[in-house]
């Protein structure tokens, strides 16, 4: 994930508020940003006013990077709960796309807050107009979503109905990959199924080892001695396909040279492909 | 069994992965039949197995795939038979969400979305690795 990329990639959503009006009463509205608000107000005042709108955008970024994450973490502690409950009530269509927004930007800035902040003031002005959009309008789904929950600001909110969005479609695409799980129904067995498909798929490799090394120990003839050339020269087209249609012999190659263990997964690449 | 997994190379991971079977099996003493060391080289062709896999994967530039090279890294290093990690483990807490983050390499430190984001690509080439795997062995046995 590369934030400046999100950065360029984020789509310029219509939102309706322009920054020219939006960017003034952010100035003069002291106190209905709380605790942002007086931050700016500290810190604005030992700087220049030209550098304002820069040192600005960093404050409202700093504050709602630390908020965002305090609130993740929160969130993480029993992320599944509120899923559960909240995804049959996130239904404001026109409200995902400045929430992509929002999460991306917050994505990014934890990300690389120095560089950004250093880059660009276009962002923090983005920002600050993107914090300020909970407090204007008066959006009614939203409070409601919020009062129900009992928990979560207007702008976290916001950007945890985008997230919750993502984690149901990621949900959505285990279950196809997990066998049999199509037809759980909850969360909560979803993931209860994802975990024993993995716990199974993990025994497997223990037990198929296992297997290998039975099986290896016993055939010691006819293994030895084979040309490494043939192996990687001819037979990797032959693993290439699915079936893996190795020759028998083929797959115990005398490789002297090979340090395996190092695991140079780059050098791997070199060497194979 | 599985799909066509086009993050997960499969030449790369039978070519590592014979390899490493073809060493482990090279240096095994005399006496096979000591079942600790039957023991420590099955786990060796496991370890193994894991890390072709990584390696097979490491194209997708996923995190799992980062996290299981250095923990099969840092595991080797010191020789004890000593679990480290069993020991952190027990003190977590336990949920789903943990115990997922505890099943996929690296998934403690990331956000739900990710982790469920990785969890779905280390489904696919565990997968795709415990069919390779079989096939292998039926190859040999086949032999």
């Amino acid at each position: 994930m590369d934030p400046p990329q999100l950065m360029n990639a984020s789509p310029p959503s219509p939102s309706p508020y322009n920054l020219v009006e939006v960017w003034p009463s952010f100035r003069d509205s002291s106190g209905i940003l709380g605790v942002q608000e007086g931050d700016f107000a500290r810190r604005g005042g030992s700087c220049p006013a030209e550098a304002g709108s820069n040192r600005d955008g960093s404050i409202e970024e700093s504050t709602v990077t630390e908020q965002s994450k305090s609130h993740r973490w929160l969130k993480r502690r029993d992320p599944y709960e509120d899923e559960s409950k909240v995804v049959s009530t996130s239904s404001a269509n026109d409200m995902t796309d400045c929430d992509m927004k929002r999460l991306k930007v917050e994505k990014g800035e934890s990300g690389n807050l120095k560089k950004e902040v250093a880059a660009s003031t276009g962002l923090g002005k983005k920002l600050a107009e993107q914090s300020l959009q909970p407090v204007e309008p008066p959006k009614q789904d939203y409070i409601h979503v919020r009062a129900r929950r009992g928990q979560a600001t207007d702008s976290h909110s916001l950007a945890e109905r985008a997230r919750r969005e993502k984690i149901s479609e990621r949900m959505k695409i285990l279950q196809d990959l997990v066998p049999g799980c199509n037809k759980v129904i909850g969360k909560a067995l979803v993931l209860d199924e994802i975990i024993n498909y993995i716990q199974s798929l993990q025994r497997q490799v223990e037990l198929l080892s296992m297997k290998l090394e039975a099986v290896t120990s016993s055939v010691n003839t006819n293994v030895e001695g084979f040309p490494a050339k043939d192996f990687n020269g001819q037979a990797i087209d032959t693993v290439d396909t699915m079936e893996f249609s190795l020759h028998p012999a083929r797959e115990y190659i005398q490789e002297p040279s090979q340090e395996w263990l190092h695991m140079q997964v780059g050098g791997g690449f070199e060497n194979t492909t | 069994m599985t799909t066509e997994n086009p993050n997960f190379n499969k030449p790369i991971f039978a070519n590592r992965f014979l390899r490493a079977l073809s060493r482990i099996r090279r240096n095994r003493p005399n006496n096979n039949s000591n079942p600790s060391s039957l023991r420590r080289r099955s786990k060796k062709i496991k370890m193994a197995a894991y890390a072709s896999m990584a390696s097979a994967a490491a194209g997708s530039n996923k995190a799992w795939t980062r996290a299981l090279i250095r923990r099969l890294r840092n595991r080797r290093r010191p020789r004890s038979g000593l679990h480290h990690r069993v020991v952190v483990r027990e003190t977590e807490p336990v949920g789903r969400v943990d115990e997922l983050r505890r099943l996929v390499p690296g998934g403690r430190g990331m956000d739900f979305d990710t982790l469920l984001d990785e969890t779905a690509h280390y489904v696919q080439c565990l997968s795709s690795q415990v069919a390779l795997m079989q096939s292998i062995a039926d190859s040999i046995i086949m032999d």
